[in-house]
């Protein structure tokens, strides 16, 4: 009876306790994660044959660390290109490490670790264990294309993927598009058309129709910006909102952005988002 | 000879599966198959992946905890409870008591094997609602897994003959550790440029039982099948090295003698 009642009086005074020191940790600034092993090829030695699942815990361990970052809009990301590094060593053959590992590193802050250099070795070191899969091939010019810009690089990585066996037809157009049209909006719209079609997960999906929802908002903001300045052209004076160009016909209505929301006139007398829009136009480059 | 043989290995047998600490290691490994499921879920694209890797490590770690901690107490404790002396006294020659033990415990770990295997395949299943080709390649890794584990019975027999079951446990995770340290050894042997080194490690080299041959649960998890050469190289290395240990184990047993 009375041990009974001093575990049930712990367990009572445990709850408050773990709630202390909950909001205690909560209150501390949040130390970054850390790392014991930097080496791959040493834990891979150290795995006694079980790489394959400690690559599994790393990739977990990445993705969980790029979540957290990314849901407090952190501007760095120290800690993701180790553990891209030590998963891809303990597995090099785990693909989908090198594909997302490679989008995470590459995409802009807060959306990604904003080191498009670093993603380009993940994918090179991936295409090196992997030389026949093409899509990583399709990765690397697609970093070259959105991130670094670098039209003949990405053209010729689109090329050389379009040669791997396997490879989708629209390799070869998109590396012709690419070298023909690099940074022209249709070309960056059938590149993300490309990647929609061909997702395998929902989270690509997603993040292919973002982009091109950015890149249509892109395309009207710049065809509006012209009405603009058409209208300030033959009235002499700027609109003071879209209104104006709907009342002198220069519109039939006000024009929406891909979420539904309608754009507006900022005071610098340009065409923006509208408040209530879900368009991230910071995807773009 | 065989008679006999088949009732001391169906008798260790009968006698493990009595242990409790059995139960306790199947019961966690199917526990963390089942965890398996959820895992892949707080990852990104590699469900699958994940669920054979923990599954196939969980059949092989826990394998090989019931292979050293129930294969040290084989002989020991027929000694230490004095059993032994009813059974010699019987018309058993000392091999066949060796090689009865010895098979009674690979049978123990083949059911035991089965029955994680079983657990693992209905965990696969319920994740994809289908078993297709390339999922039954994992047997092929259970099959690995179980040779390593005949050799790593056969060292803890070995040791159980010569010392206590606390340096048999410690001196076999140690084999089992080099073991899959022997390429590396080699190779620090080779890059020293010391010839009596690189002697000393080609030695140890041959000497101790090689298990990163047997190691394809990676493989198995990206869906490629070790190649037949690989099959029958390592069903005759571990054959060989389970001969070398059981001959050794009887050489030792057959010197001992009970007062």
């Amino acid at each position: 009876m009375i041990w009974g009642s001093v575990v049930m009086a712990a367990f009572a005074a445990l709850w408050p306790l773990q709630r202390a020191i909950d909001r205690q940790q909560r209150s501390l600034p949040q130390a970054e994660g850390l790392l014991y092993f930097r080496s791959g090829r040493a834990l891979r030695r150290w795995g006694l044959g079980y790489d394959g699942l400690l690559a599994d815990i790393y990739w977990t361990r990445a993705v969980q660390y790029f979540g957290r970052k990314r849901l407090a809009h952190a501007r760095r990301y120290p800690l993701l290109g180790a553990l891209l590094r030590i998963t891809t060593a303990l597995d090099p053959h785990l693909l989908i490490a090198y594909r997302f590992g490679s989008i995470f590193l590459a995409e802009k802050p807060p959306g990604g670790a904003g080191e498009p250099q670093a993603a380009l070795q993940l994918i090179r070191r991936g295409i090196v264990a992997n030389p026949s899969y093409w899509r990583l091939w399709e990765d690397l010019g697609f970093i070259y294309y959105w991130d670094l810009k670098d039209y003949p690089m990405a053209a010729r990585a689109f090329q050389t993927g379009s040669r791997q066996p396997g490879a989708y037809v629209w390799m070869k157009a998109m590396a012709a598009a690419v070298a023909a049209q690099g940074g022209e909006i249709n070309t960056s719209r059938l590149l993300w058309t490309q990647i929609y079609q061909t997702a395998g997960t929902q989270d690509v999906r997603a993040s292919a129709v973002a982009h091109l929802a950015a890149l249509d908002a892109e395309q009207q903001i710049s065809e509006l910006d012209k009405l603009v300045e058409r209208y300030r052209r033959e009235k002499g004076r700027p609109p003071a909102s879209l209104e104006d160009l709907v009342f002198s016909g220069y519109l039939r209505a006000i024009p929406k952005d891909p979420s539904g929301a309608a754009y507006t006139l900022a005071r610098d007398g340009r065409v923006t988002l509208g408040p209530s829009s879900k368009v991230d136009l910071s995807l773009l480059p | 000879m065989i008679s006999r043989i088949i009732t001391i290995a169906l008798h260790t047998c009968k006698e493990s599966v009595r242990e409790k600490v059995l139960y306790n290691l199947i019961g966690f490994a199917l526990l963390l198959m089942a965890a398996a499921v959820l895992f892949g879920s707080i990852s990104l694209g590699v469900d699958q992946i994940i669920l054979i890797n923990l599954g196939l490590s969980a059949i092989s770690v826990f394998g090989l905890l019931i292979a050293i901690f129930i294969g040290i107490g084989l002989v020991s404790k027929e000694i230490e409870r004095r059993t032994i002396y009813n059974i010699l006294s019987k018309p058993v020659a000392r091999p066949e008591f060796i090689i009865g033990k010895y098979c009674g415990l690979v049978l123990t770990l083949t059911i035991n094997a089965a029955v994680m295997t079983a657990g693992f395949y209905v965990a696969l299943f319920y994740l994809q609602r289908r078993l297709v080709g390339p999922d039954w390649i994992g047997l092929q890794c259970v099959y690995f897994i179980l040779l390593q584990l005949a050799i790593v019975i056969g060292v803890a027999l070995l040791f159980s003959c010569v010392t206590t079951p606390i340096l048999s446990a410690t001196f076999t995770f140690c084999v089992y550790v080099i073991g899959n340290f022997l390429s590396d050894i080699r190779w620090f042997g080779q890059e020293s440029g010391n010839t009596s080194l690189l002697k000393l490690t080609s030695v140890i080299y041959y000497l101790l039982p090689n298990f990163s041959d047997f190691q394809t649960i990676s493989q198995t998890a990206h869906g490629v099948a070790a190649p037949p050469y690989l099959v029958t190289a390592n069903t005759l290395y571990a054959l060989l090295y389970i001969t070398i240990l059981i001959c050794a184990s009887v050489l030792i047993f057959e010197a001992k003698e009970f007062r």
